[in-house]
């Protein structure tokens, strides 16, 4: 039917909307997204290039000279297999570039993967849960434009961030590289390394993106996080082979751009499948029902375990889905780092020469024994299981953010009890993460035959930094706001990260490392506990939740 | 005159869970059409489809003559929506959170906007999340208020005001009425339907179970009779009559429910030389809740 009913739109004196506030504003979806993705934005390039331009200081100074640049290239051949299809081949170790490349690129794909995940599933898919969708959706354009004008929002973020990051590589390599040594890496060197971790990001965030309007933002972000995990780790697991041939790692595994070699019909195909994932997203999402999601069927949670008879057991109970979530990923983890590390270590530990090579480039870890290789994981997954603390946190604060404070305190239950109750929940669900990833060490290191009896007691020391970060959490949302409460906890976790990863390569301060708590909690996988370190993170701990409950008692609840 | 909204056994069902069924409904230019309902029954799943927020099972939906999953876009330039349940930027300003829904609608009249601001006693300058219950809605409604729409689609609009902003919004919607622009009012409040619509349609269970005027509806509902005698009232004179139930005698008075037309209780009790004659017309209330069968339609004195 053609024929309109009633009057057609009227003329009115309506306001121009600016081309600005288009781009960066309120003048269109696009403009708001980019507004408010301004915050994450500045971190990210602040980290990518930040990172890019230390790394190029550090390796630059750790390795000054063409003598030592040599003992690194010694590498190139005797690296285990699976390490190098874990990092990436090993091309021109001995300079800035190769070195950069093997041994950080990973992890800033892993990095900048997960963002895009976190972005790309939220943006409709929160927006939906959060109830504001349906006022965008009435408005006069389709809902196909609403997730295209938010996808392009993200590739414009993206993009900027990759360019401060290749700026910073070419800037870094002629700041502090030795152009003599091979360091300067050239603009389309630089721009090939950004372009991999985009479309790397991409390729993981479109699969995000893609789910989104099927299993709505927890469950999409989940599943695109868990694939990436299981795609880079099947590169160095011979058990997945199979599975690696799908991974976008393996499809670019001779693209290292940073040492100019390129492989940009690999690179093609991980463009073309994170497209493909970006359309799917797009369609599903303009076909589907809005805010109607499928859902994953998981099994209903046993009444016990829903914690409805006091407020601690139902402070955990509220935890536990994502306890059991970040358990799920970490124990996974652990079986295929456990399964690996023994492989790793008999072959390092057969060359001498190996041995000191390792040790200048991973000072301090013993990397000849399968211990010191979990320790050196330990490393990054102190990261993941500080995120987890902060995830913990942030669950607890949605009590007030949420506006079920009020309800709560409406009951005898006491301001301070409602804290202590919900650091305890977080504690709690650390646990329950924490016994996970030991399961699956235990179960890694016995497929791989390794005694890995210390590694075992000291995946605590995981446990013992989260709970360290859940206290910390909880008093900043005791004492000042809730709602920030879960982002502080983050940046300590970063922070941290960063100070014990930069200080060392920098040669900075002893002083400036210290103040990361990582570096006090000792090598407890190879059976080496710091019990100064140990006993303040637990302080922290149990003196977080109660300076919580103190300053929780002197402020006024918020919304 | 063509209808704003029309649909054909518009029906929505949510796997095994039931949305609408067989919903026929017709609102013509320049009506204010009240939609009743209990809560679950079916009235924001049916704005939703009339919007193509969501799609219909089967049966066809129309707006302005277009069918709604045909060309969502040029049904959504005509209509302001304001959902039953929204939560929008809590980092946003309310007039920041008004420019941004009057930019994504191609500009907005900034003084009318300021006019309805006014009028709405909203202080724009606070950040939605500072914003009370009340003044969230108000919100909400000056955001689909401000674009002078053609077609209204409230999902219980007075939700958290307090009366006299209630008033300005009755008066408000009249003012888009008289200009020509046409109401679709989601409601379980009753009183607000009553005076200020002008049809109305009941959902029950996903089903329409009644169509019609507010007045013509509420003649459809039984009337509470009580008549009073010299002497012992004539029970079963009125027992026969159509329509009359739930006869009760006491002393000289006789009580009973009339559905229907009175005028054979009239017509009967002059005849028996009643002495006194009380009839009380149901409020529309009273009749929503006679079809529901919830509770016995007692007219309160």
């Amino acid at each position: 039917m053609t024929a309109q009913a009633g009057a057609q739109p009227r003329a009115a004196h309506l306001t121009p909307i600016s081309v600005r506030s288009r781009i960066v504003g309120l003048g269109s979806i696009y403009g708001k997204t980019i507004r408010d993705s301004r915050l994450s934005l500045i971190i990210a390039s602040g980290m990518l290039g930040g990172m890019a331009l230390v790394m190029a200081a550090g390796v630059s100074s750790i390795f000054p000279n063409a003598a030592s640049r040599q003992e690194i290239d010694k590498l190139i051949g005797a690296i285990p297999s699976s390490m190098v299809n874990l990092f990436g081949k090993p091309v021109q170790l001995g300079t800035l570039g190769g070195y950069f490349s093997w041994k950080y690129g990973a992890i800033f794909a892993l990095g900048t993967s997960l963002w895009s995940i976190m972005a790309l599933s939220g943006t409709l898919a929160g927006e939906a849960g959060h109830g504001s969708l349906d006022l965008v959706a009435a408005a006069p354009f389709g809902k196909r434009r609403i997730a295209l004008e938010k996808v392009a929002a993200h590739l414009t973020i993206l993009t900027l961030a990759l360019a401060v990051l290749a700026v910073a590589c070419w800037a870094g390599s002629h700041l502090f590289g030795d152009a003599s040594l091979g360091d300067s890496i050239s603009p389309l060197s630089a721009v090939g390394y950004s372009l991999w971790l985009g479309f790397i990001a991409l390729f993981f965030g479109g699969l995000a993106f893609a789910l989104g309007p099927l299993l709505g933002r927890a469950g999409s972000a989940g599943i695109a996080a868990a694939v990436m995990i299981v795609l880079w780790l099947a590169n160095g697991f011979d058990g997945l082979a199979v599975v690696a041939t799908i991974s976008p790692f393996h499809w670019t595994a001779n693209h290292i751009a940073l040492v100019g070699q390129y492989d940009w019909a690999g690179l093609a195909l991980v463009g073309v499948a994170a497209a493909a994932f970006l359309a799917i997203g797009v369609e599903l999402f303009a076909r589907r029902d809005l805010g109607v999601t499928s859902g994953l069927s998981l099994p209903g949670m046993p009444k016990v375990m829903l914690g409805v008879h006091g407020s601690v057991s139902r402070a955990f109970g509220e935890e536990l889905p994502r306890a059991l979530s970040w358990g799920i990923g970490l124990g996974l983890m652990g079986a295929l780092i456990g399964s690996l590390v023994g492989t790793m270590a008999n072959q390092i530990k057969s060359d001498a020469g190996l041995i000191s090579t390792f040790s200048g480039i991973f000072p301090g870890f013993d990397l000849a024994s399968a211990g010191g290789w979990l320790q050196l994981y330990a490393q990054l997954l102190f990261i993941a299981a500080g995120l987890a603390a902060a995830t913990f946190v942030s669950k607890w604060a949605s009590d007030e953010t949420g506006g079920r404070l009020e309800m709560f305190l409406a009951t005898p239950l006491s301001r301070s009890r409602w804290v202590v109750s919900g650091g305890i929940g977080a504690i709690l669900a650390v646990v329950v993460v924490t016994f996970m990833f030991a399961v699956g060490l235990a179960l890694g290191t016995a497929s791989g035959g390794v005694e890995a009896g210390d590694a075992l007691v000291g995946s605590a020391v995981l446990g013992i930094y989260a709970v360290a970060i859940v206290g910390i959490g909880v008093a900043v949302g005791g004492v000042w706001r809730t709602s920030i409460a879960g982002e502080v906890s983050a940046l300590v976790v970063i922070a941290t990260y960063l100070i014990d990863l930069v200080a060392p390569a920098l040669k900075l301060p002893d002083w400036i490392h210290q103040l990361a708590l990582t570096s006090h909690l000792g090598q407890p996988m190879i059976g080496v506990w710091d019990p100064v370190g140990i006993g303040f993170c637990c302080a922290l701990a149990v003196g977080g939740v109660v300076v919580g409950a103190v300053g929780m008692r002197r402020r006024d609840v918020g919304r | 005159m063509a209808a704003v909204i029309r649909t054909d056994k518009l029906t929505k069902s949510y796997g095994s869970h039931r949305g609408i069924v067989d919903v026929d409904l017709e609102v013509q230019q320049g009506e204010v059409f009240g939609f009743l309902g209990p809560n679950g029954a079916g009235k924001t799943t049916t704005i939703r489809v009339l919007l193509d927020l969501i799609r219909p099972t089967s049966g066809k939906a129309f707006v302005f003559e277009i069918e709604s999953s045909a060309d969502p876009n040029a049904i959504h330039r005509r209509i302001g929506y304001l959902p039953g349940e929204f939560a929008l930027y809590d980092r946003l300003t309310g007039l920041q959170t008004l420019e941004y829904f009057g930019n994504l609608r191609g500009g907005v009249d900034k003084v009318y906007q300021a006019q309805l601001i006014e009028r709405f006693d909203l202080d724009p300058s606070r950040r939605f999340r500072e914003y009370s219950k009340g003044n969230k809605q108000k919100v909400g409604l000056v955001a689909a208020l401000q674009n002078k729409p053609d077609l209204l689609m409230l999902d219980e609009p007075t939700s958290g005001l307090d009366p006299l902003v209630q008033q300005t919004f009755f008066e408000v919607m009249r003012e888009r009425v008289a200009d020509g622009g046409t109401v679709f009012l989601s409601s379980h409040v009753l009183n607000e339907v009553e005076r200020s619509c002008d049809r109305v349609a009941i959902i029950r269970d996903g089903r329409i179970v009644q169509t019609g005027r507010v007045d013509a509806l509420r003649d459809l509902a039984h009337h509470q009779v009580e008549l009073r005698f010299a002497a012992e009232p004539p029970v079963a004179e009125f027992d026969k009559l159509p329509g009359v139930t739930d006869v009760a005698v006491e002393n000289h008075l006789i009580r009973m429910r009339v559905l229907g037309p009175i005028t054979p209780v009239v017509q009967a009790a002059a005849r028996l030389g009643v002495t006194d004659f009380l009839s009380r017309e149901p409020s529309l209330e009273e009749t929503f809740l006679a079809l529901y069968g919830r509770e016995s339609a007692e007219v309160k004195s």
